[in-house]
């Protein structure tokens, strides 16, 4: 028999059992008061929550709504990564714009991302395109700062050791600035996504409210529905529990991204 | 007419003539004369180490003449010709290195060649070789596919070493490149960079340098000529011809002529040394 690579000196309990034992008491301890609680009360319970996954996931329901959020994120990303990376290096690079453009960006920025909603609908509808545009605005900021950040704190000396080889002008920003100025990007892409994963479930709860569900789709309208017509707790839960475990992979999938493209980084 | 051109007065690489920066400040308006009234004239292949106190401007000297600074008076001339931009026939070897954090040993070593002006016309093969050539020559085989965070002060600056070399300048502006390092190892790097400057060869086959420190040991053992620079403004108390012959190796330190010309340089900056952190 060989030994347990593994085990570690104290006791020999891996560290990932150490990690679920008091979540799989409390859930237990859930489970048990649920199971006091008269068969037709709405209070939410492990087994019910279980059971309703399996149901919607079954249905292709919860699957169709997830996809149509992430899509909508994605959709968002994209175009806040256009404007704010171009933005970015602009503002990153010219002091002049910088100084001009701070102002404004400052005021914009604390302003909530579910604060503007009004206006999208307004503008543009509810559904997709105001969505959209909830989503775009939440994940541009976070795109922008880090992108300024990474553009106009590139070490100076490294620019003129470049200069110094006869590189040109814009071959320094091609081979210099811009691959000094990536880990503060995927940064910035990072905090990006996660807000703008919050933003779409926000939006879409909003916004199905508006529309009376229906139109808008997506995890966070399966939310408003299960809250404002069905009552159904455990489904609530379900959604709860998909954000969390999407934000968590969106979280991961990042930084391992990061891990790979910046093998230079630790 | 031949016969006077046996030993013709080699002409200067570099001649450097009333060179001034003043530094305005941005709010203030105020005037800070840094260098005033620089005159040298550096011979080819001859290596030359600045010393002075901090602050005195020698940085600044050394960046006019790479040309990432502007002089506010004065000439600046490498063969004949005035220096205004930086270019790659004058190659800089920075306090803090400035090798590209993201890029292997061997991809800084090859930077100037795949990117600058030194590897035009070059064939890729050949400078993958040149690149093989200058990793070998500092003594980084080995470390090639290593990033710079990986690697010690030492090694670090190895591969600045290889990096300037590679783009193969005329004239090496060194400022103070070992100054971050500890006191063995600076010893042993000492050494080795005379070698790799090509000290046992032919004058002619050398590289000219100016070489930033504030070692003064350091200085009398690399240079054949010690600039000595006073502060506020900086400008040129002394020059002294470091007539130890080479090649040099440890044994010089212990040279009776190696003290005496470290103890006159000392005697030249150590009333402004005090003064600086009285």
């Amino acid at each position: 028999m060989s030994m347990n690579v593994n085990v570690r000196a104290t006791g020999g309990i891996p560290n990932w059992a150490k990690a679920l034992t008091l979540p799989i008491i409390l859930l237990v301890i859930w489970q048990a008061w649920a199971m006091t609680l008269p068969e037709t009360s709405p209070a939410p319970a492990p087994l019910k929550v279980v059971q309703s996954f399996a149901e919607l996931t079954a249905s292709g329901e919860l699957i169709w709504a997830t996809i149509q959020s992430l899509g909508r994120v994605l959709a968002g990303f994209a175009i806040a990564m256009v404007a704010g990376l171009s933005l970015g290096v602009l503002m990153g690079s010219s002091r002049i714009v910088r100084e001009n453009l701070d102002p404004i960006v400052e005021s914009f920025r604390p302003i909530a991302p579910m604060a503007i909603l009004p206006i999208a609908i307004l503008w543009f509808g509810t559904g997709t395109p105001a969505a959209l545009t909830i989503v775009a605005y939440a994940a541009f900021f976070p795109l922008l700062i880090n992108t300024i950040h990474g553009v106009s704190r590139v070490d100076r000396q490294l620019i003129r050791a470049a200069q110094t080889m006869g590189l040109s002008r814009l071959r320094t920003v091609l081979v210099v600035i811009v691959p000094a100025a990536i880990p503060s990007v995927l940064l910035g892409s990072r905090l990006a996504m996660g807000v703008a994963w919050t933003a779409i479930i926000a939006a879409e709860l909003a916004v199905g409210a508006k529309s009376g569900g229906g139109t808008s789709g997506g995890v966070g309208q399966m939310m408003f529905v299960f809250y404002a017509y069905s009552i159904d707790l455990n489904g609530i839960v379900v959604c709860m529990i998909v954000v969390g475990v999407i934000a968590l992979l969106i979280d991961r999938l990042f930084r391992l991204v990061e891990h790979k493209l910046l093998p230079w980084r630790n | 007419m031949s016969v006077q051109m046996i030993h013709p007065k080699p002409a200067p690489k570099l001649r450097l003539k009333g060179v001034s920066k003043q530094f305005v400040a941005p709010r203030t308006g105020q005037r800070t004369l840094a260098v005033a009234d620089f005159d040298l004239d550096v011979q080819p292949g001859e290596f030359i180490c600045i010393v002075g106190p901090s602050g005195c401007g020698k940085s600044t000297m050394l960046n006019m003449i790479a040309g990432l600074e502007k002089s506010s008076s004065g000439t600046i001339e490498m063969d004949g010709k005035a220096i205004s931009t930086p270019g790659a026939d004058r190659g800089v070897m920075f306090q803090d290195y400035a090798l590209f954090p993201w890029k292997t040993v061997r991809d800084n070593v090859g930077f100037g060649l795949r990117h600058g002006t030194a590897g035009a016309g070059m064939s890729a093969a050949d400078q993958e070789d040149r690149i093989n050539h200058f990793v070998e020559m500092v003594g980084l085989k080995g470390a090639e596919n290593k990033f710079p965070h990986q690697l010690s002060g030492g090694m670090r600056q190895r591969v600045a070493l290889a990096r300037l070399l590679a783009n193969g300048p005329d004239v090496l502006l060194m400022d103070e490149p070992l100054g971050a390092l500890d006191a063995q190892t600076r010893l042993v790097l000492q050494v080795e960079l005379l070698r790799i400057w090509g000290e046992t060869s032919a004058k002619a086959d050398r590289k000219t340098v100016i070489f930033i420190t504030h070692g003064i040991d350091e200085a009398v053992f690399l240079a054949d000529r010690v600039v000595v620079m006073s502060s506020h403004p900086g400008r040129v108390s002394a020059v002294l011809d470091v007539d130890i012959p080479r090649p040099r190796t440890e044994e010089v330190r212990l040279d009776p002529r190696f003290a005496e010309l470290s103890e006159e340089i000392w005697s030249l900056i150590r009333d402004e040394a005090y003064r600086a952190i009285a």
